[in-house]
């Protein structure tokens, strides 16, 4: 940075408000478990159980690189990565068309499929446990990918549904319209015309379907297997590695995982409140 | 063409909904025990009412109300605060890295939020402990207190969902419209009034709808239990979704289970029959302008 840029007056007139001092204060009060989990795994090994404990210290990757290196860890990350990302793809395709079909032909029963889609993610995963724990045993789907990816489309699809017919309500039937009249087949409409308009709620449920996924832990733990098992049961299990509880390790897991996800709200935060509110609410921040 | 591009849904809908959703209310009429030597056998309606006399399990539902109740007043009032204080501070310098601070912890899974809180309260070589130690005061077993547990419950679930319903107050705000906010400002309206008169026609609808979801999913909670508290001590913390896990995988009560779990679809269904309603009154009221 040359020193006309900070020579710069700053765009702020005046000394910070109080106003800002009190947002930032939340904010930091608020990260503030994260960030002791964060500080935790830079801790030397040997002083992470210190009475009292280190607040100040020489940051050390060792343990970072330790968790990298453990068994499974790399593994976790991976199999959550291929059942994410092939699950979400799958539903968001599998979405879009249905979302067409209910935006621009409204066929009879709209509203009641839109309800029941979106009331299978408001109920319990406890409650769908059982059913698919036993289906996935006879059709001996357990500990596969092909299962998760299955189930986790269907988890996935009830958001992106949502999302996407929004969106596309929001563009005009001028542009269907005016296709036709030049002779384009509905799927050079669907995807050349009206794809590129809704690009916004793709990226949203792209996402946030990701974020949802990768965070699931109950059907991964029981639907899954050594060979399955992702992040959240790497977390899950993190705490029972070994005898006593290596918190070092717990903190460097925790970390790698939180790390990304605290990128993703950074650069997509704009998505944040569609994206928690299903598809339902869209609005600024 | 309208039902060709719906294939692909219904086909998945009905293997990974309809299909487990029958299956779940087959087995909720038979008595099936994972471990016994004995097949299933066909109980009728005895589930269900092995369902409503049963003490525990109603008490973990009443339970799972007052959770719900206490948390989500605490994180509505905290979070309508803290949405107001951002909202007032669009022009705050570093506001979005802010606020990607604050909105972390409602992304982290609870797994590891469960973790986290685990190693910060630990009554041993918890960093909390030596601030209370520090302070001259006794040191608290947080997570195995029976008075403690719970409550401890509700700040960590606060915690974590405080954030959301900043972000639906940041939302509720932003959908008043902004020439309604000056005209009421050029007209001196009082505070109160703007609140009244202005504000609040427009903002309730998605802070109603932010509170319904925040229901909705409290009372799904279930990874944050089991790691934090596994219900205990005793079943001080212990909420219906794990009641509901425990049938099913500890005691391999499938049948009373699956019970369960058509309750809980119900309520679930009822959840969403009245965010729809919230929803499209938020339409209708849009539409009138």
């Amino acid at each position: 940075m040359s020193t006309a840029a900070i020579m710069k007056p700053s765009r702020r007139k005046g000394p910070i408000s109080f106003l800002t001092l009190l947002g930032w204060s939340t904010s930091i009060l608020f990260f503030l478990p994260i960030a002791w989990i964060i500080g935790t795994a830079l801790k030397p090994k040997t002083t992470v159980l210190d009475i009292p404990p280190k607040f100040f210290f020489i940051p050390t990757f060792q343990n970072l690189l330790d968790a990298v290196n453990f068994a499974n860890t790399l593994s976790y990350f991976v199999h959550s990565a291929i059942y994410s990302f092939a699950s979400v793809f799958l539903a968001i395709f599998v979405a879009f068309l249905a979302s067409y079909s209910f935006s621009r032909f409204k066929p009879a029963g709209t509203d009641f499929i839109m309800f029941l889609l979106l009331s299978t993610r408001f109920v319990p995963a406890a409650a769908f446990v059982i059913p698919f724990f036993q289906l996935f045993n006879i059709l001996q789907l357990k500990d596969s990918f092909l299962g998760l990816i299955i189930f986790y489309t269907m988890f996935s699809i009830p958001f992106s549904v949502w999302i996407l017919k929004g969106f596309m309500d929001g563009v005009s039937t001028k542009f269907d319209e005016t296709g036709m009249v030049y002779g384009a087949s509905r799927a050079h409409i669907m995807f050349k015309v009206i794809l590129p308009q809704v690009r916004a709620g793709l990226v949203a449920a792209f996402v946030f379907n990701i974020i949802f996924v990768w965070n699931e832990f109950l059907f991964n733990f029981q639907l899954g297997g050594l060979k399955t098992y992702g992040i959240p049961v790497g977390l899950f299990t993190s705490i029972t590695k070994g005898g006593q509880v290596d918190w070092s390790f717990v903190a460097s897991i925790g970390t790698l995982y939180v790390m990304p996800l605290a990128l993703v709200i950074y650069f997509f935060q704009k998505y944040l409140l569609v994206g928690l509110t299903f598809g339902t609410v869209r609005g600024e921040v | 063409m309208s039902w060709i591009l719906l294939i692909p849904v219904l086909v998945f809908f009905a293997l990974m909904n309809i299909l487990p959703t029958i299956w779940m209310l087959g087995l909720s009429f038979y008595n099936y025990t994972l471990t016994s030597a004995n097949g299933a056998t066909f109980t009728g309606f005895s589930n269900y009412l092995d369902f409503v006399k049963n003490q525990q399990l109603s008490q973990s539902v009443s339970r799972t109300f007052v959770f719900l109740l206490i948390a989500i007043i605490c994180q509505t009032f905290l979070g309508i605060l803290i949405g107001v204080l951002f909202w007032k501070n669009d022009k705050m310098p570093g506001r979005r890295f802010a606020l990607t601070l604050f909105f972390t912890p409602m992304v982290v899974t609870p797994i590891a939020t469960a973790l986290f809180w685990k190693l910060i309260l630990d009554p041993t070589f918890g960093v909390m402990n030596y601030f209370l130690t520090s302070l001259g005061l006794s040191k608290i077993d947080f997570l195995t207190d029976s008075n403690l547990a719970f409550p401890t419950l509700i700040v960590v679930d606060t915690w974590m969902w405080t954030p959301f319903m900043a972000l639906m107050t940041l939302a509720a705000l932003g959908s008043v419209p902004k020439a309604e906010l000056e005209a009421a400002s050029v007209d001196k309206l009082p505070i109160h009034r703007q609140i009244t008169t202005v504000i609040w026609p427009h903002a309730k609808f998605i802070l109603m709808l932010g509170i319904l979801l925040r229901s909705i999913d409290a009372f799904k909670t279930m990874d944050l239990t089991y790691i934090m508290t596994n219900g205990g001590p005793g079943d001080r913390t212990e909420l219906i979704a794990l009641s509901l896990y425990r049938f099913a995988f500890k005691s391999f009560k499938l049948g009373y289970a699956s019970a369960v779990s058509v309750f809980l679809l119900f309520i679930a269904i009822a959840l969403t029959a009245i965010y729809l309603h919230v929803l499209n009154a938020r339409k209708k009221a849009e539409a009138q302008g």
